[in-house]
């Protein structure tokens, strides 16, 4: 197979010292493209299965472990969930021990705010800073060398049902943030604060009038869209206010454009009927500039979502070859199921494949960009029960778990779901800081029975299709690493962590580590110059809701195994561990 | 909504301790066949001092009524449909974090807990409304809170 394809590989934060990237991980995703591709190859398909444990370290927390580790240098940052400490690590000493800790005092609400699992999806480092959200609202900045809090910004209300558990973003003097709250009747925003200060320097609604959304004429240009205050007409009157459209996901950046990338999450509440219209720019992807939060263009992947498809997953940004033609583009495998390309300067869609089973849409017409519907999948408190929406609200992907790109082969490596759904809707009422959702969605096995609720899958953006996969018995809910060893890496639900072949979806390597994985392996280089894997164990986020079988720490609180899955604590329980693997 | 539930429970906690001071003048003046340890509300029983009855108790079209509530009030966002647990803890396993009888229950909805549960007393609910949640409540059939989940070892 011949491959033509090569990304403009991104340099990393412009603050970071240049001594080789690939040896440091300072920023979610690796670099601002969202690869999660590290250039390290010391491990390698042929000496994989010689991978083992080198180091592990209890975080003292219970909550879903999802996220990632930071290494800058040879420090190495880690966020637990709720309560949120930050501990930075000396992987210079034996034993890596601490450098210090910062234990913020986060308000303990925020859990019983927080959707699914007080969870914390990562910091960013960048000049000589770490920052991150705690739960309650607050962002962030903690002095990388001291651990001493340099300042904290109140950018989010609990009381409105706002939280943050998204995992920072800088660009340039920008530290970019937003907050969850789609199913508490929030109105969506994001937030640009000044990395010197904290201040607050703009914030962008993502439902609303212009002046709310900061679109201004001449400088926002949807590729499908015209007209003035899209984001408001798209809405009954006044339902808008608290129509939802969190950020909960991943952040990309493209320097050369000098557009930041990301998903916009589902529109409240979940019953349809209360909420006529598209409901931009909920299920959508937004594309601003940094430094003054200036929309310049936005593309909604599901109108008038009728089945909780939030569009918070990653953006990955390469360059591809489509139809003889080379592209700027952006990748993003949605929640509904559809396997996305685009044009990143202008928000065209070049191509919408399905990537799991997938029955709401026939497909998306590429003149409209517009899904083509099953009108027997609509919902809506009027419609009483729908059977058999595939794939279920949790995704075809979760947005919480993202996908990683090889230059190397050119392929995708995607967590995927085979779950689908029934949908009874409910008049939803609003009730400030409370739930507002009005469904009820119990989940079943998808293509093939219960034998593989979920599959890790290799994804071919240019021909539109898979080219291998991995079926796993359980959803598979954790990030991906590629390496230029041309070694993959993910973990399962049930606590497997895994080294497979990045050409084949040859498993070369498990191991069991102390609880399922929700969370995103990294690679770095050692102080000894060897190359580390390192993964959070932790199963929790929405497997804390659907699987409460897997806690054991309240013994006032006993819950039923998942119906759809009824053995997954059979083989995990909850609890917080950082592994490190070597050769 | 969360910091009043806050300001709320210390003034939940404030009636408790009056009611339970009884102007006598404190531990002290415990009766001798109360034990120290019946004095202190670690969840699970309410102290001996406070007894609030459910005036709708076992009655089932209260409990019905209460089911319509903990819809429209949005309980089961948090503690799921059917109040098997979901963000928040389950409320139809037969155990409670902050005292199960008949006072405790209508405390924690009244009067909010930490962690998120927000006060649903006065602005929300009526007092009538609360006592409907809390009958809907005690109409869950516990399982038989055996602390046991076992597998099937036959198989693979």
């Amino acid at each position: 197979m011949k491959r033509v394809l090569l990304l403009a590989l991104w340099s990393g934060a412009a603050h970071v010292p240049a001594a080789s990237q690939d040896a440091q991980w300072t920023m979610p995703a690796k670099d601002y493209g969202a690869t999660r591709y590290s250039g390290l190859a010391q491990i390698s398909a042929a000496n994989a299965g010689r991978l083992r444990p080198v180091w592990t370290f209890s975080t003292g927390v219970l909550g879903g472990h999802e996220g990632q580790p930071l290494v800058v240098g040879h420090t190495m940052y880690v966020v637990t969930p709720y309560p949120n400490v930050l501990y930075a690590f000396d992987l210079t000493r034996d034993g890596y021990p601490l450098k210090w800790k910062y234990r913020p005092n986060v308000d303990p609400n925020a859990v019983g705010i927080a959707c699914c699992d007080a969870i914390n999806r990562g910091a960013f480092y960048a000049d000589g800073k770490v920052v991150y959200n705690l739960l309650d609202g607050r962002t962030v900045a903690i002095d990388a060398a001291s651990g001493k809090e340099l300042w904290q910004t109140r950018i989010a209300d609990l009381a409105q049902g706002e939280t943050t558990p998204v995992a920072t973003f800088v660009v340039k003097d920008r530290v970019i943030v937003g907050a969850s709250g789609g199913e508490f009747g929030i109105h969506g925003w994001v937030k640009g604060l000044d990395l010197a200060t904290g201040r607050i320097a703009w914030t962008a609604y993502n439902i609303g009038p212009d002046s709310q959304v900061l679109a201004q004429p001449g400088t926002f240009r949807p590729f499908y869209d015209t007209g003035a205050d899209l984001a408001l007409t798209t809405w009954p009157a006044d339902v808008w206010r608290r129509g939802g459209g969190p950020v909960w996901g991943w952040m990309s950046y493209d320097p050369a454009l000098d557009l930041v990338y990301y998903g916009v999450g589902n529109p409240g509440p979940y019953n349809p009927d209360q909420r006529a219209g598209d409901n931009k720019w909920t299920a959508s992807v937004l594309a601003r500039r940094p430094e003054d939060g200036a929309l310049v263009w936005a593309y909604q992947f599901t109108p008038h979502d009728s089945w909780d498809y939030d569009a918070n997953a990653e953006m990955i940004l390469v360059d591809l070859t489509i139809k003889g033609r080379r592209r700027k583009t952006l990748v993003h495998f949605d929640k509904n199921g559809f396997a996305y390309t685009l044009d990143r300067a202008t928000g065209e869609v070049l191509s919408a494949e399905p990537f799991v089973e997938v029955n709401w849409a026939r497909r998306v017409d590429l003149v409209t960009g517009r899904p083509v519907l099953d009108s027997t999948k609509l919902t809506g408190a009027s419609r009483g029960t729908v059977k058999h929406i595939c794939p279920t609200l949790e995704g075809g992907k979760t947005p919480a778990a993202p996908a990683a790109y090889s230059p190397r082969t050119g392929l995708f490596y995607v967590s995927t779901n085979n779950m689908c759904m029934d949908y009874l809707a409910a008049q939803a009422t609003y009730i400030a800081g409370t739930p507002f959702i009005g469904a009820t969605t119990p989940y079943h096995a998808g293509a093939g029975g219960g034998g593989n609720l979920g599959a890790f899958i290799a994804w071919d953006a240019v021909r539109g299709r898979r080219a291998w996969q991995i079926k796993e018995r359980y959803p598979v809910w954790s990030g991906v690493l590629a390496t230029a060893g041309d070694v993959v890496f993910y973990g399962t639900l049930d606590g497997w962590f895994k080294a497979v072949d990045a050409k084949t979806g040859r498993v070369l390597w498990r191991f069991k580590v102390g609880s399922g994985v929700v969370g995103n392996p990294i690679s770095f280089t050692g102080a000894d110059g060897k190359q580390y894997v390192a993964v959070y164990a932790g199963i929790g986020g929405d497997w804390f809701l659907l699987a409460g079988d897997v806690r054991s720490d309240d013994p006032a609180d006993v819950r039923p195994p998942a119906d759809f899955s009824p053995d997954i604590a059979r083989h995990t329980s909850q609890g917080g561990i950082v592994w490190l693997f070597s050769l | 909504m969360a910091v009043q539930s806050v300001r709320s429970l210390f003034a939940g906690f404030a009636l408790i301790t009056a009611c339970r001071g009884g102007g006598r003048g404190g531990p002290a003046a415990a009766p001798l066949a109360v034990t120290y340890g019946q004095h202190v509300f670690a969840g699970g029983a309410a102290p001996a001092g406070a007894t609030l009855q459910n005036p709708f108790r076992g009655d089932r079209a209260s409990a019905a009524q209460g089911e319509v509530i903990f819809g429209a009030m949005n309980c089961d966002g948090c503690h799921g449909g059917g109040g098997t647990g979901w963000v928040g803890p389950s409320l139809a396993d037969g155990r409670w974090r902050f005292g199960g009888s008949d006072g405790a229950i209508y405390q924690s909805i009244y009067y909010g807990r930490p962690h998120g549960m927000p006060a649903y007393g006065g602005l929300l609910l009526s007092s009538g409304a609360v006592w409907k949640l809390v009958t809907y409540l005690q109409s869950l059939a516990p399982p038989a809170d055996v602390p046991t989940e076992a597998w099937d070892t036959s198989g693979r």
